[in-house]
């Protein structure tokens, strides 16, 4: 018997905030083009029932030393433009991504601290090599984040970099420096819903304005709490679109750092037959986690190895075909 | 609003000193405080108190009957032993007492169980077997399936019965809280006569900041209490808490806050949504009640700053 079937939808009352990253020359900076992400007003890729205005985009990771401690995949696949930042950079920009995340480790290959006249002369670099908007992430420990990412955010002023990491306890020189020059932060959550909303509240309590925060939920890689981070996103994704204000940044997931430090992303030996190939296993470990992750909501994915780059891109094409 | 003063508890590090110190002061002080305050029955939490909890429990009902005379009692640890003594100890002294409490996990259901029935007393029942149902009924079915069934077996009347859908704190827990609320909607529905509820109040803002547990323990009293809560284990000398309790029971609609309380209590009780249309929003006194609704029902997400943003 014939009949008709109303599918119910969802009627959303909010939106995500849409964040640029980077400034060409004329807003102050020297980018060849700027990034926008966010502005969604549906769950991921649900066009039935709202808007993705922007896709997600593609972010690849360069650091400020020789990464001798990466997985040889991405040791042999990068070859030695790892020996540089800017020619790194410059082949990532030809690979397809969409911004740099470049990573300042703080320290050389040679174990020594770096000072701020060469961390700022490596962002200088970088931002000279490419004309993609840039994020700088410091190396993860809060003296040394604070000082670096300060002498990065006066030395690059007006380039819309986003900064990071900002945490709960260590958050406010980091969104002053990029209150004082014109950049992004990233907020930064150890996988908590709530934990997550606090620190866009403190941040915006700086009076740091919403459309220059990005959200990092804290990414959990395939088999290593990808879950968690899923069940994050959706519920900080489901309470951005119901209204709640202070969840409504985009999110970055720094997919690659995560991926590539598991053990199926290293081990070549002692490890069972069935695992398979190391360079495929290792590369399919980063495109699963990435995929998972923007199915879950991901704005922006920082990836590592540049074949994932090519498979995401085409993932992300297919997705947004309405 | 039946209260169980909460605060003669073994996490507060004076009681805790004050029992290996076999000093009382210090308990003393807090029983008279806590029955001055309006509290109906002085709940007392020794932990599980294994190796003295026989000897700890008695002397304590000892010193709060010699201090505030036969207020009933809560006896509150998993050790049974200790609950049996402080039972023989309540019924010598002439105190009424109720066991805190048993389960629907059968190694604590058969063992206390059975003593509410031999003393002829109340018994606290958290809808709960080895674990915390994540929904409201979850919670009912242990309730139906196991507990109650149980009390009729052993011919526990039901108004000695007091189930406990358990309340986990808003921050980090925050989905339990309308299940909370709809397990007690339920548990006062399902029988008649219906058993009686309780809760933990003050679990709903445990590792909230110390400064805004007050208003968020109100709130939710005040919903729960639509929902048909009897009693709460709860702070007496909480003297905003015992006001908006006032409130409620005279309805006692004189003042903007009163009426944002009333007003939430009947949307909760006639299961209507609870609208900024219900309060002043020019009262920020009433802005914070609203917006802490909206955390207890989990449509915004809790954090600190919650009422700031």
């Amino acid at each position: 018997m014939p009949g008709t079937v109303e599918i119910p939808k969802e009627k959303w009352t909010g939106a995500i905030r849409q964040v640029t990253l980077g400034a060409t020359a004329d807003q102050g900076g020297s980018r060849a083009r700027t990034v926008t992400v966010g502005g969604e007003t549906t769950l991921p890729f649900l066009f039935f029932e709202g808007a993705i205005p922007n896709p997600p985009v593609i972010a690849l990771e360069v650091q400020d030393s020789y990464p001798a401690d990466w997985s040889p995949v991405l040791l042999q696949a990068w070859g030695d433009a790892l020996r540089d930042p800017a020619t790194w950079a410059r082949k990532a920009e030809e690979l397809g991504a969409d911004l740099i995340m470049l990573r300042l480790r703080g320290v050389n290959s040679n174990g020594q601290l770096t000072t701020t006249a060469q961390a700022t002369a490596t962002v200088r670099a970088v931002l000279q090599a490419t004309g993609l908007p840039v994020i700088v992430r410091g190396p993860g420990q809060a003296e040394r984040d604070n000082e670096l990412l300060v002498a990065v955010a006066e030395a690059a002023a007006g380039e819309r970099l986003a900064l990071g990491l900002c945490e709960d306890k260590n958050y406010r020189t980091i969104v002053a420096a990029a209150l004082a020059h014109g950049h992004l932060v990233i907020a930064s959550s150890p996988i908590d819903v709530n934990l997550a909303k606090q620190l866009n509240i403190l941040i915006s309590d700086m009076r740091m304005p919403l459309d220059r925060v990005l959200m990092d939920p804290t990414t959990g890689a395939l088999g290593y709490g990808l879950e968690y981070t899923y069940s994050v996103m959706e519920r900080l994704r489901i309470a951005a679109l119901t209204g709640d204000s202070m969840t409504q940044q985009p999110m970055i997931c720094f997919v690659g750092e995560e991926s590539w430090r598991q053990k199926e992303s290293r081990a070549a030996s002692g490890v069972p037959a069935q695992w398979g190939d190391l360079e495929k296993r290792s590369v399919t470990w980063e495109i699963v986690t990435a995929t998972t992750l923007l199915e879950s909501g991901a704005d922006i994915v920082v990836l590592r190895h540049p074949k994932t780059v090519g498979v995401i891109r085409n993932t992300i094409r297919k997705l947004m075909a309405q | 609003m039946y209260i169980i003063g909460e605060n003669i508890q073994i996490l507060s590090p004076r009681i805790k000193a004050a029992i290996a110190e076999h000093d009382a002061t210090y308990i003393r002080q807090l029983a008279r405080a806590q029955v001055e305050h309006g509290a109906s029955m002085l709940d007392v939490n020794i932990g599980p108190r294994k190796k003295d909890g026989t000897e700890v429990m008695p002397w304590l009902i000892e010193e709060i009957y010699d201090e505030v005379g036969p207020v009933p009692l809560s006896l509150d640890t998993t050790n049974a032993a200790a609950i049996e003594a402080g039972l023989k100890k309540c019924r010598e002294l002439g105190i009424e007492a109720m066991i805190n409490s048993t389960s629907a996990d059968p190694d604590r259901l058969n063992v206390t169980m059975p003593m509410a029935a031999e003393y002829g007393c109340k018994i606290i029942a958290l809808a709960m077997d080895k674990n915390i149902p994540a929904t409201a009924d979850g919670r009912v079915a242990l309730a139906m399936e196991v507990i109650i069934p149980k009390a009729e077996e052993l011919g526990i009347p039901m108004d000695r019965i007091y189930l406990d859908p358990l309340v986990l704190t808003v921050n980090g827990c925050q989905e339990h809280g309308p299940e909370t609320l709809n397990a007690i909607r339920s548990f006062k529905m399902l029988w008649d006569p219906p058993p009686m509820t309780t809760v933990g109040l003050s679990n709903i803002s445990n590792s909230v900041p110390h400064e805004m547990r007050s208003l968020i323990n109100r709130t939710y009293l005040v919903m729960l209490m639509a929902a048909g809560l009897d009693s709460a284990i709860a702070d007496p000398l909480d003297e905003a808490q015992n006001e908006v309790i006032r409130i409620i029971e005279q309805r006692d609609d004189r003042t903007g806050v009163g009426r944002a309380y009333l007003a939430l209590y009947d949307a909760v009780a006639n299961m209507e949504e609870f609208t900024p249309d219900h309060v002043d929003m020019s009262d920020p006194d009433q802005v914070a009640i609203y917006k802490t609704v909206r955390i207890l029902e989990n449509k915004v997400i809790y954090a600190h700053g919650y009422l700031t943003s």
